[in-house]
């Protein structure tokens, strides 16, 4: 698999993340430690406690957010952008609805990135 | 900081994700330095502000976020006038966007984070601050050159003119201090005569002028050792006119505030507040001010030095004779001035006339001359605060003593390496009066017992002693706390913290218990032995 390959899975943006980063072998580096970072593990964390901890979660899916912007992942951007508006004065009734989201497409890049990395 | 070194970056932000991508980013040109938070971010400022030559932070950030740190920063202006910060966020609404800008931030990088963009725009806000620095110090040491190459020229021409009179060169330099304390004396009592530092330092130059008409006297009338007559009188007076005329005569620059306060100050610094004086007989402030000033040095200086025509009075008689009204009158609020320099006055005539005026003074007047610059504390101050920290540190690692030092705001303790060893603390402890580790050492009442004292220490030199037990590794351990307040310097003397040096006095401790065990055995010995002496003899 390659690096575009990977991009096309999770529905990401391959040439403006080379335009951005430069190297693929930047690229890479960063997808396979996307695997590794906390964000989406604290969002959903707190996100399960139930409201008593919307602000860690606002917190976690905003820096997920973030990341997947740099990262060019732009269907997760998308759904992560969602769930932090969702979030961020507090639990719109939506937020249920926009969190699903974030799982789905989270779990698919991340299926695709592993893919990748097994790839060598 | 050496020149050859990567310059130093601070980056912010929770994610190591994102941290990591700058490093990558910045690393080759740039020694980084990483803070998960606003807090960590805070500490590393306040620790190595001035070292940093930019910031990258983010906004979004768990506990202290990046608008605090920016507000913290603001607070102590000198942070976010000498470190350039870019705000690096996916927030990028407006009001974000204002609010960061209001706060003095420099620049705004957004994600996705592009390679070249951020080591671009990195690079311009280094260079940007760099160039600004350089030129408030160019400056700095200009107007610092100036003045002294001014002040010396003038000396020059005053001794020239003081040589005829026979009358020591110590005049002219005392006139110029005299003058420059009453004005900041006065300045500070009124704004009335609206006077920058800029005016004063012109005013303490001018008045090295003030007796340059006496060029045109007779050397038997300057230098006559007796009682001038009538007429002699009447020439003598003509020197203020004489210089006065003298000044006006120069073709140029007679729209310059140097040499109409000159002219001002020759003319009419023999004038009185009532309107008995010369030339012109004007009135209060009639008499310009600067005139008035020099008048009243002039006299003062003249009773306290030796003149041909009489001795030197004390500094007390002096002042005795012009408050009470026995040298002229003058205007009521420079005698508040003249009576609350008294001392200072009495001290500064005599010493070294330019190192007299301090480095501040220069200061004061880039800044008010060139506005925005002021504030960036220059280079060659901050490079003389790194050379004292060092100082310190290295003085602090030769004892075995703990070194600490606190401060008020921020609420922080800082303690040097021996206590990192010792009694187990970290090095810096914000809150201290809430830290644990600090609270299993030293007790809280003892603590807070410790800061009363300093705080109730009105004397900045007065030294608190306070022997506590401490808890060093599990066991109980005597220590002497010696320590002094630090106190505001600009005149409200408000606590702003304290540095001070815990000793290990256990072993002193125990040989005072043991010779104090040993006296009470001896008195106890003693009286027992009185007793049964006393029994024996009474029975």
């Amino acid at each position: 698999m390659t690096v575009e390959e990977c991009y096309r899975a999770f529905g990401g943006d391959y040439e403006g993340t080379i335009d951005r980063l430069v190297t693929e072998e930047l690229v890479t580096k960063y997808l396979i430690r996307f695997l590794n970072d906390p964000s989406y593990g604290s969002l959903v964390d707190a996100f399960s406690a139930g409201g008593s901890k919307d602000r860690e979660a606002f917190q976690a899916v905003h820096t997920l957010k973030g990341l997947s912007l740099n990262l060019g992942m732009t269907q997760l951007t998308k759904s992560a952008a969602a769930l932090t508006e969702a979030l961020r004065f507090g639990r719109k009734p939506e937020a249920e609805a926009c969190f699903a989201q974030v799982k789905l497409d989270y779990n698919m890049t991340a299926e695709a990135i592993r893919r990748l990395a097994e790839a060598g | 900081m050496s020149e050859n070194s990567k310059p130093k970056v601070l980056i912010v932000d929770d994610s190591e994700i994102n941290r990591s991508l700058l490093i990558d980013m910045l690393g080759e040109q740039y020694e980084i330095i990483e803070a998960r938070d606003g807090e960590q971010a805070m500490d590393l400022i306040w620790r190595m502000g001035h070292e940093l030559a930019i910031m990258l932070l983010d906004i979004v950030m768990p506990g202290v976020d990046g608008f605090a740190v920016l507000e913290e920063m603001n607070r102590n202006s000198w942070m976010i006038n000498s470190i350039p910060v870019i705000v690096i966020s996916s927030e990028a609404g407006s009001n974000i966007l204002n609010r960061a800008f209001e706060l003095g931030v420099v620049d705004f990088i957004s994600r996705p984070f592009n390679f070249l963009i951020v080591q671009k725009r990195v690079k311009n806000a280094i260079m940007l601050y760099v160039k600004q620095k350089k030129l408030s110090s160019i400056v700095e040491s200009e107007i610092y050159e100036n003045e002294k190459r001014s002040s010396l020229l003038i000396m020059v021409l005053s001794h020239v003119v003081e040589f005829r009179n026979k009358e020591s060169g110590l005049h002219v330099m005392n006139i110029n201090t005299a003058t420059r304390m009453l004005l900041k004396c006065l300045v500070k009592k009124t704004k009335k005569y609206a006077l920058t530092s800029s005016d004063i330092s012109a005013i303490a130059m001018a008045s090295s002028l003030h007796d340059i008409g006496k060029i045109s006297i007779p050397a038997e009338i300057l230098n006559k050792p007796g009682r001038l007559t009538k007429e002699e009188f009447e020439v003598m007076k003509t020197h203020t006119e004489a210089g006065a005329f003298m000044l006006e005569d120069i073709p140029f620059g007679q729209d310059d505030y140097l040499l109409k306060t000159a002219y001002q100050i020759c003319r009419w610094h023999h004038e009185r507040y009532d309107g008995r004086g010369y030339p012109d007989g004007l009135i209060g402030d009639a008499i310009p001010i600067a005139a008035q000033v020099v008048g009243l040095a002039d006299v003062y200086d003249a009773l306290t030095s030796e003149r041909v025509y009489k001795p030197a009075f004390a500094h007390d008689e002096a002042m005795r004779m012009i408050l009470q009204g026995e040298c002229g009158v003058f205007n009521p609020l420079l005698l508040e001035c003249l009576k609350e320099s008294e001392l200072d006055l009495e001290k500064a005539l005599k010493k070294d006339f330019f190192e007299n005026r301090v480095q501040s003074d220069v200061h004061k007047i880039t800044e008010e001359r060139y506005g925005n610059i002021d504030n960036i504390a220059s280079m060659r101050t901050l490079k003389l605060l790194e050379y004292e920290r060092n100082k310190a540190r290295f003085y602090a690692s030769l004892s075995e003593d703990v070194f600490f030092d606190y401060s008020v705001n921020p609420d922080l303790l800082t303690i040097t390496g021996q206590g990192l060893k010792r009694f187990k603390v970290p090095e810096t402890m914000y809150y201290p009066i809430r830290n644990e580790k600090l609270l299993s050492v030293i007790r809280k009442e003892d603590l807070e017992a410790l800061a009363e004292k300093l705080k109730s220490a009105k004397d900045e030199d007065m030294r608190i002693r306070c022997d506590v037990e401490l808890m060093v590794d599990g066991k109980p351990e005597w220590n002497r706390i010696v320590a002094r307040p630090v106190r505001a310097s600009d005149g409200s003397h408000e606590f702003r913290g304290a540095i001070g040096v815990v000793s290990n006095i256990q072993k002193d401790y125990m040989k005072i218990l043991e010779m104090e065990e040993r006296a009470r055995k001896n008195l106890a010995g003693h009286e027992a032995y009185l007793a049964t002496d006393i029994e024996t003899r009474l029975y």
